[in-house]
């Protein structure tokens, strides 16, 4: 019971801080939040949005929330995308693979290099101790700008106009789209990951000993689990489904790869995984709330003239009402 | 002889935990009065209410002919009440003399007057027979010398009333001698003391007469003059409990264990085990007595796997296990010191818990089998009649000795060529003492080589075959239980060197 309080009281005390802000600029709160909640729910096209951002959600989610089990924090995700999606496009653009094994092929070096780019904080933790919050964090850093020279240089593509972009992938090398609308196949991809990693976490040894180093360390090295091991795949699995959202979104929806492919993604799965507890059947319903408030909020742009970093404002009062909560319980 | 202290009618709820239920304690000036009671008696909760750390939410508390009511410690002391914890609150970088005035104000405050204290800790240690080096920085000092400077620390603010929680829990025996010589000199100059304790012969030793509490009531209180050790129990456990179990002698078969050399090293990179040797055969208890923190942790953890071993040997049936990892030692059961932070993941279910060590057996294919599981574990429950709520109960929620149980079965149901279990009974109350014990006698009876080790001087008596003793690291004489007395060991245990017999 007290584990559903401190999340739903974090979502209302956001909701509330929030609106007071809107309120101060002159929106009136009940109106904005009602706008923003038909925009969503009530057409084909804002019900397709809404999974549209939630899909990469789930797969950020899953990619904090895994280590979070173990208690690793990896604020990696975003870079963990950008390394993903950078890998598919290579795939799509110079490949020239057939069509049955173009997706594939895409899927599985995004899931290799988002992998790969987690387990240079995994190893440098497991081996040294290094701490995995700064590891992860500054090495974003490097796959965004990685991106950037990429797409400004070698991989600048020749019908572009001299934007900083590829040219547009093979049709071939596209998620299927579905309702005339921008849902595509990945929404299913990330909803199957999220049941088989439920299934991998709650009935695997895997899942328990990840589960017996998150809740003690000591414990764990008493009964024989190796931490080190855990540690590793714990971010190397993270990694991969943050690879994966990368690949989901240059190829569902971007087709093409940019600079400003994630916006912000990544940093978002933190408070969808916080919010869930790490538990990966619940971070599909917080990947939902936020891609409610990511739609929700660019409807509130056009609107309203409201910045969408209003979104970013929601995003930290909810780690921040989590973690207070977190902390009031543990007093007690 | 008047009344210096009442208590009436306390009670202090935590939640729905009543754990002083309408305690009447009274105190009379310049006797050493024993509070005696299992752990969770309340003894230490009616003793936080008496020094103001808490309020008591019914009751009356009468010092000195006059009702009081004490805000905080600092009203207690200055009415004349002082209180040394079981755990010290000293500042370790800071030598006696800056520990002691700490928080005091001497004549010409804000300055110290230091020939002012000089001459007045001089003054009081003369008095009561207590010595301290005054400028000795307190990381320097034995745990003795420590409890002394808090105690010289309590009269140095002029106290009617001092309150001692479990004073002997960390002394030598030798220490705990000399504690009692100075308790009873400081009551024959007026001092009056409450002496809390769980052991019944200390409090028949020392104190004139005990209170005995049982589950958060009073049941008595008695002249220690006119009592004995086995009415003692009665009252604080409710019935008679054998406590004086011990093993049965049985023939030792084949070494299962043997230590040759070990060199560990502690967190911080020293010496912590240096050369120690030993074997152990099936069957036999070896106890190894001391006191904590002369390297019987990093011991126990070098032959559980969980520390490095820089030189030596460890061989277990016929093979060296020196490096292997905690998982090639699967036949060694462990029960650690530290249970909770160690031997358990608190914030995990009891099923989970009892698992811990072995989830990896219940496989199938690619999932685990969490029916087998669950069977396994209620019959893991039944067998060593661990109470919980259910499975699926936070561990840590537990009482310490079901936490112990917990712990217990899943160790040693695990069929154990050797069992290390050190400090295994301790803070548990007089049942589950009793019960770890005979557990441990049981297991060595069957077959298994058991490693003990344990401050506790009854317990080593009681079930090793064999005791060693172990101070700074190393081991000073191993020698057979009929041939060890508890003078003997307890001259080894404060560093005296073997005395050949």
């Amino acid at each position: 019971m007290r584990d559903i309080i401190t999340p739903v009281a974090s979502i209302a005390a956001s909701l509330l801080v929030v609106g007071i802000l809107l309120a101060a600029i002159g929106i009136n709160p009940f109106e904005a939040y009602a706008v923003m909640f038909t925009s969503s729910f009530t057409s084909k096209f804002g019900l397709a949005e809404l999974c549209v951002k939630t899909t990469p959600l789930i797969l950020t989610g899953l990619a904090v929330a895994i280590p979070l089990r173990a208690g690793l924090w990896n604020i990696g995700a975003e870079g963990q995308l950008y390394m993903g999606a950078f890998a598919a496009s290579v795939v799509a653009l110079y490949s020239n693979l057939p069509s049955y094994a173009m997706l594939p092929a895409m899927f599985l070096t995004a899931a290799i290099f988002g992998m790969a780019w987690a387990a240079i904080p995994a190893v440098l933790k497991a081996k040294f101790d290094l701490n995995e919050i700064l590891s992860t964090l500054l090495l974003n850093y490097v796959a965004i700008y990685w991106v950037e020279y990429m797409v400004y240089g070698p991989m600048r593509g020749k019908e572009v106009y001299n934007f900083p972009y590829t040219d547009l992938f093979p049709d071939i090398a596209t998620l299927p789209r579905f309702f005339g609308t921008r849902f595509h196949l990945g929404f299913f991809i990330a909803i199957l990951i999220a049941l088989a990693i439920h299934y991998i976490v709650n009935k695997t040894d895997f899942g328990f000993s990840l589960k017996v180093v998150g809740a003690n360390p000591r414990a764990a090295d008493y009964a024989g689990i190796s931490r080190q091991k855990v540690i590793v795949y714990s971010m190397l699995l993270g990694g991969m489904f943050a690879g994966i959202a990368g690949m989901i979104e240059v190829s569902g929806i971007q087709l093409r790869l940019r600079p400003s492919i994630s916006t912000g993604y990544g940093y978002a799965g933190i408070p969808v995984a916080l919010l869930a507890s790490g538990n990966p059947l619940l971070v599909m319903a917080s990947a939902a709330l936020f891609g409610f408030l990511y739609v929700g909020g660019s409807v509130l742009q056009t609107t309203y003239s409201v910045p969408i970093g209003i979104v970013y404002v929601f995003q930290s009062l909810i780690v921040l009402f989590i973690i207070a909560g977190q902390s009031l319980r543990r007093r007690d | 002889m008047e009344t210096l202290l009442e208590m009436r009618n306390i009670v202090k709820r935590f939640g729905n935990l009543v754990a002083n239920d309408h305690i009447d304690f009274e105190v009379r000036r310049g006797e050493i009065h024993g509070l005696l009671g299992e752990n969770g008696a309340g003894k230490t909760t009616l003793m936080n209410i008496l020094y103001g750390i808490y309020q008591p939410d019914e009751g009356e508390i009468i010092f000195e002919g006059k009702k009081v009511r004490f805000r905080s410690p600092k009203d207690a002391i200055s009415a004349g009440i002082g209180m040394v914890h079981q755990h010290f609150m000293l500042v370790p970088r800071m030598n006696v003399f800056q520990n002691i005035v700490l928080g005091y104000r001497t004549p010409h405050d804000p300055l110290i007057n230091q020939k002012w204290v000089e001459e007045r800790v001089e003054a009081l240690s003369e008095k009561y027979g207590i010595d301290v080096a005054l400028y000795e920085v307190i990381m320097n000092l034995s745990v003795g010398e420590e409890q002394r400077v808090e105690i010289l620390k309590a009269l140095f603010r002029d106290i009617k009333l001092l309150i001692l929680d479990e004073p002997t829990a960390v002394l030598t025996p030798q220490e705990v001698d000399s504690l009692f010589y100075a308790l009873k000199s400081m009551t024959k100059s007026g001092l009056t003391i409450i002496f809390i304790t769980h052991k019944l012969k200390e409090a028949l030793k020392v104190t004139d007469r005990i209170t005995v509490l049982r589950r958060g009531k009073k049941v008595g209180t008695v002249k220690t003059s006119e009592t004995n050790e086995r009415e003692l129990t009665r009252m604080m456990v409710g019935r008679d409990i054998v406590l004086d179990i011990s093993k049965p002698p049985r023939e030792f078969g084949k070494e299962v264990l043997r230590v040759e050399d070990l060199w560990v090293k502690d967190e911080r990179g020293n010496y912590a085990v240096k050369g120690v040797s030993f074997s152990i055969r099936e069957g036999e208890i070896l106890g190894i007595a001391g006191v904590s923190g002369n390297g019987q942790r990093e011991l126990e953890e070098a032959i559980a796997g969980l520390r490095k071993v820089e030189k030596g040997r460890i061989i277990l049936d016929g093979q060296d296990i020196t490096n292997k990892g905690v998982m090639e030692r699967e036949s060694i059961a462990y029960i650690p010191e530290d249970r909770i932070g160690v031997g358990l993941a608190p914030s995990l279910s009891v099923l989970e818990n009892l698992m811990l060590k072995d989830f990896k057996k219940y496989r199938k294919g690619f999932f685990l089998d969490f029916d087998e599981m669950e069977k396994k574990a209620r019959e893991l429950i039944e067998e060593f009649s661990v109470k919980t709520p259910s499975l699926h109960a936070t561990a840590g929620t537990l009482s310490g000795g079901n936490i112990q149980r917990l712990i217990l079965a899943r160790e040693l149901s695990r069929n154990p060529r050797l069992i290390i279990a050190s400090q295994p009974t301790r803070g548990l109350d007089v049942a589950g003492i009793d019960y770890v014990r005979r557990r441990l006698i049981d297991a060595a009876m069957k077959g298994a080589a058991v490693l003990l080790i344990s401050e506790d001087l009854d317990e080593v008596f009681q079930l090793a075959d064999r005791i060693a003793v172990m101070y700074e690291g190393e081991i000073r004489g191993i020698m057979d239980r009929k041939g060890a007395n508890y003078e003997k060991v307890g001259y080894l245990m404060a560093g005296g060197l073997e005395v050949t017999a």
